[in-house]
């Protein structure tokens, strides 16, 4: 079994959520918890562009 | 259907061979330009070579910069930003993660990691797991120290993130582990082959119970050649009644490379993660041909509080020539990692492999899982003796083993052995990686 996954299409939702953590990252330098937790869930977007947006930059 | 899935990963995994190596290629520039712009040590050693990030134009290019040694990490360390030096890339108070070699071969090197890098560790991890048949349903045993060795402390992480029900099984001693699997039911586990043939041993002699019916069904190993050597992988899977994946890694590097349920006599290298030269140990020539031996250059291409660059691994490694029934594209290591460089030595005048040695001793029926082997020099001649114990239930074999050891010896390593055959127990047994080979001949 392999995948029908569009990757680009993948693409662009991790980088909408990406462009929201940056957001919230920008209000929460005041808030522990938002900043502290945000690093995190950065860390795990990162992950998400390691497996699809950096493939779908290949077609770019 | 998620669990039916075969891979972590099938947009990387079944990527094709071109689009993989223009992945490498775009991934190998962006890590080369942040150690160059981020990292004193890096930018030095690289404006000593003349080599900046504009330079790397292709794939051969890549081999024009200076590899990193172990030693230069030795020596650069301690120094500040304590404890890391000149090679750390990120602000101190990034870094989240501690980790360090044993020391094996010198001082230890420190390793640090931010939050990403350590995300980044289990998600190689997570490639590794799914691909040996770990699912959410799977109750995983982990009997390691939990310590400052990197060990399986990101084979944890990644095993909750593929959602398994993890059991940390650091400060049990062997027999309490046992029971604690009995107990609870665990259906894999993973430790180095020495600690998996030491645990069978221990359930069997010491307490009456047969590791084959504790239901465990995959066992990952790592820390040693184990896995990937027929005759050790076969008696782990007959002792436990499991299937035994290899893995490889290491605490500068990361997770790299992994066995999947095809088994096929080697291990995947993570592509799209690590990128894998093989160099000819005599030449300095990188070897692109499967079938050819060469220590491996390595460079991980995600990490970014302390790059691994290019780094001179000295496992020694070769491409396998197929391809593999699991569909994979990446490429084969055949036989997983074969040794150590440092290890594989000339014993009058022939290439020997310690790992040859472990292959031939545990094919033979009848001879117990340790072993010990010693070279020396008389004059100006290498001797090489090797220490075996029997079984228990072979105490009265001796004499039938000792031909067919000799002769299997001759035959895959090209040697002569003096044989030395002891009853079972008395050799020197090890908890986690084992120190089997000695060689005395620099002390003459």
């Amino acid at each position: 079994m392999s995948t029908n996954l569009d990757v680009n299409a993948v693409d662009k939702k991790i980088q909408s959520i990406r462009q929201i953590a940056s957001e919230l990252k920008e209000i929460g330098r005041e808030c522990p918890a938002l900043d502290r937790n945000l690093v995190r869930l950065s860390a795990s977007i990162k992950m998400l562009e390691l497996n699809f947006s950096d493939v779908a930059s290949l077609d770019a | 259907m998620l669990n039916e899935q075969p891979y972590w990963n099938p947009v990387i995994e079944t990527l094709s061979r071109e689009k993989l190596r223009s992945l490498q290629l775009k991934k190998f520039k962006a890590i080369f330009k942040w150690a160059y712009e981020n990292s004193r040590f890096h930018r030095s050693l690289y404006d000593e070579a003349g080599i900046k990030p504009e330079d790397i134009r292709s794939l051969a290019d890549v081999r024009h910069v200076p590899k990193v040694e172990k030693s230069m990490m030795q020596r650069i360390q301690r120094k500040d930003p304590f404890p890391y030096g000149d090679a750390l890339c990120v602000p101190l108070e990034d870094v989240t993660e501690y980790r360090q070699t044993s020391g094996t071969t010198g001082q230890p090197v420190y390793q640090p990691d931010t939050w990403q890098d350590w995300e980044w560790w289990s998600e190689c991890w997570a490639y590794i797991l799914w691909a040996q048949g770990y699912r959410p349903s799977d109750r995983v045993f982990l009997p390691f120290g939990y310590n400052i060795f990197v060990a399986f402390w990101a084979a944890h992480y990644a095993a909750e993130k593929l959602g398994c029900e993890v059991i940390p099984g650091g400060v049990l001693d062997t027999q309490a582990r046992i029971l604690k699997i009995q107990e609870l039911k665990a259906t894999a586990l993973m430790a180095t082959p020495t600690y998996i043939l030491g645990m069978a041993a221990t359930a069997n002699n010491k307490m009456g119970i047969e590791p084959a019916s504790l239901g465990i069904t995959k066992i990952t190993c790592a820390g040693e050649p184990g896995a990937s050597i027929p005759s050790t992988k076969k008696r782990m899977e007959a002792a436990w009644n499991a299937k035994v994946y290899d893995h490889a890694g290491a605490t500068e590097i990361g997770a790299w490379s992994y066995e999947c349920t095809a088994q096929p006599l080697g291990t995947h290298v993570n592509e799209a993660f690590f990128l894998v030269e093989i160099e000819d140990i005599d030449t300095g020539d990188i070897i692109e041909e499967p079938g050819r031996r060469g220590k491996m250059i390595i460079t991980a291409l995600d990490r970014i509080a302390q790059p691994c660059v290019r780094f001179d691994s000295k496992d020694v490694i070769e491409w396998d020539s197929g391809s593999c029934d699991c569909g994979r594209t990446f490429r084969i290591i055949k036989g997983g990692v074969v040794g150590r460089a440092d290890d594989i030595t000339k014993v009058k005048g022939v290439l020997l492999a310690p790992s040859a040695i472990e292959e031939v001793v545990r094919s033979i029926e009848g001879l117990g899982d340790e072993f010990e082997v010693i070279v020396d020099k008389l004059g100006d001649v290498d001797r090489i003796k090797l220490k075996v114990e029997l079984a228990p239930g072979f105490e009265d074999k001796a004499k039938e083993i000792e031909p067919r050891l000799k002769d299997q010896l001759r035959l895959k390593t090209n040697l002569g052995y003096r044989i030395e055959i002891y009853d079972y127990g008395s050799l020197p047994r090890y908890d986690v990686k084992a120190k089997r080979f000695k060689d005395l001949r620099d002390k003459h």
